[in-house]
């Protein structure tokens, strides 16, 4: 660069005009008569070649589809549903343990699973082996055991926008299922409390792991939250359905009255949720217990018809129903989707009885979630799948 | 119940009005999501910083409410601080898990092929990155900015420098760039 004299452009604006950002008129017209300047745009060239390749090495073989990103916005909204947590104290350094950075990952089955598991729910509730009539009660689902149902993104996004369709179609309420608050559509905050405290409130006593499966350095006493149990209720309305089948061009589309007013209701059961460690960059682990999730029907649509409408939904992806289909206990098999580009999974014991074990493709985190003794048992954490399990074996 | 079948048919068009956020979040997450792809080259890691950025977005409508290309380099710089941010973070850890011999492989969101070129191309991007990685932090971003396909523009509104310094920040940059590069492969 010393080579430039006073009346030549600087760098930068021969940078600039490589890049066709400069377009004053006398450039070219100096570069033809500039030995230094041709050298020094000629080295400029070298070394933009040389990053441009380089970078293109390292960028993306694909960009993410419509329905990854479509996922990520579920995922983000689900975020923005959680309460703040209180910032913690700064952690030193020097003191981090050193297994991880990644806490979020395992999290992300339950972010981007959360809702679709809502509606696989209510979906496998009314399957076709569920056919007893009833009329103000017509079936009830009650989760004893886990089934895995593989979601690809496509679907994800396909059961995500069909979610979406029911607001539509009908009122969705959620809320405290003891308070039953009227048109509350937020979750409530889990409360801190000790572990006598939540076994106290949930009902049954609260499993603990053996400290001694703990990762090393991992504080033994966790944090403990209960969740309060919560309540989702669809309840179909005849005439915004009908509103919306117009607005959207549908105007041959007929409801029958019966549809009108036919409720689903979801009870999630309080949960208890242990944390231990996960401030920072430290280890994480979090186990969670809960009593059995529960599905009523009401209204006066007989349970083949409420099955078709679900059925029916717009996008519900045929991969996913037909997997539901094959749950043979469908009324008391808890379906987990699992995306499937981003987790692997496969069937395990634990305590003796059948659940999931999941690892994210890094292998840095990994879940597990099983049902025994009437209990949903979860857990997460930063640690290899197989670590988990001794985790969740040891839970007494 | 053929008249709930029509459903199916519903188009995506009649949705809900999209409000100001999610028109914001459609338009830039793959755009942004090719920048961070670059500094981090994971998938995973690349989301995470994502959802962090467009949670700061979320929370802040001043943002929000300014004209799109303000927005994009206000997600770009916040989501660069965040990426680079994360690396630093990890680079401390990985040299204490190195030291503990504790290191397990990580996700690549690579085509499949055979081991040995999976291989030899994860240590040429691992290169790439290490040789960015001595680049100055403000050089080195408006390398990855322009190498991105963003304008001197742009490239100024995210970074915060005017217009007219980003051809000798880039100049600067890819200069350094060469030099480093070059002593990694030819040790």
């Amino acid at each position: 660069m010393s080579i430039l004299s006073t009346t030549c452009p600087d760098v930068g604006a021969w940078r600039a005009w490589l890049d066709r950002e400069e377009h004053a008129p006398d450039l070219t017209l100096h570069l033809d008569s500039c030995a230094a300047c041709q050298r020094l745009v000629d080295d400029l060239r070298h070394n933009a070649a040389v990053a441009s390749d380089a970078v293109h090495s390292i960028s993306a073989t694909r960009l993410p589809s419509a329905a990854e990103i479509a996922i990520a916005r579920e995922r983000l909204a689900w975020r923005e549903r959680q309460p703040v947590a209180a910032q913690p104290a700064p952690i030193p350094q020097e003191t981090t343990p050193v297994f991880l950075s990644r806490i979020s990952t395992p999290w992300r089955v339950a972010a981007s699973g959360i809702a679709a598991a809502l509606l696989v729910s209510l979906v496998v509730a009314f399957t076709t082996e569920g056919r007893t009539a009833a009329a103000a009660f017509l079936a009830q689902f009650r989760s004893q055991q886990v089934a895995a149902i593989e979601v690809s993104p496509q679907s994800q996004a396909e059961i995500m926008r069909t979610m979406n369709t029911l607001g539509n179609l009908g009122t969705i309420k959620s809320g405290s299922a003891t308070s039953a608050r009227p048109g509350a559509l937020r979750l409530d905050s889990p409360k801190q409390v000790t572990l006598a405290e939540a076994a106290q409130q949930v009902g049954f006593p609260i499993l603990t792991p053996d400290p001694a499966t703990l990762p090393t350095g991992m504080d033994r006493t966790p944090r403990v939250e209960v969740m309060p149990a919560q309540q989702f209720s669809f309840s179909f309305d005849k005439t915004k359905a009908a509103d919306y089948f117009r607005s959207t061009g549908r105007i041959n589309v007929t409801v029958p009255d019966k549809f009108d007013g036919a409720t689903l209701v979801v009870s999630m059961p309080a949960a208890v949720l242990l944390q231990y460690g996960g401030q920072g960059n430290r280890d994480a682990l979090m186990i969670g217990q809960a009593g059995e999730l529960v599905v009523d029907v009401q209204g006066k649509v007989s349970l083949d018809e409420m099955r078709d409408f679900l059925l029916s939904l717009p996008g519900l992806p045929k991969e996913t129903t037909d997997q539901l289909r094959l749950i043979r206990n469908w009324n008391q098999t808890l379906p987990v989707p699992i995306p499937t580009d981003k987790i692997n999974w496969k069937a395990e014991t634990f305590k003796g009885a059948q659940g999931l074990l999941l690892n994210d493709n890094s292998g840095v985190g990994s879940a597990a979630i099983f049902q025994s003794g009437g209990h949903l048992y979860g857990l997460a954490g930063s640690m290899k799948a197989s670590d988990l399990k001794r985790v969740a074996d040891s839970l007494r | 119940m053929r008249y709930m079948l029509t459903l199916a048919e519903t188009p995506d068009s009649v949705a809900a009005p999209i409000d100001r956020f999610e028109a914001l979040f459609a338009h830039f997450y793959a755009e942004l999501y090719g920048l961070i792809y670059r500094v981090l080259g994971e998938r995973m890691a690349t989301e995470d910083i994502l959802q962090d950025a467009f949670l700061k977005l979320a929370h802040d409508r001043v943002v929000q409410e300014r004209p799109d290309p303000e927005v994009g380099a206000w997600l770009r710089r916040v989501g660069l601080n965040l990426a680079f941010n994360r690396i630093r973070g990890e680079r401390r850890a990985r040299a204490r898990l190195e030291r503990v011999g504790r290191l397990e492989l990580r996700d690549t969101d690579q085509p499949t092929d055979s081991p040995a070129s999976v291989l030899v191309r994860l240590e040429d991007q691992a290169e790439v990155r290490r040789a960015l990685a001595e680049v100055p932090e403000r050089q080195r971003e408006c390398l990855l900015l322009r190498h991105s396909g963003y304008s001197y523009a742009e490239i100024a509104a995210t970074l915060g420098v005017a217009v007219g310094s980003v051809g000798v920040l880039l100049a600067r940059a890819e200069q350094a760039f060469r030099a480093t590069y070059r002593r990694h492969i030819q040790p």
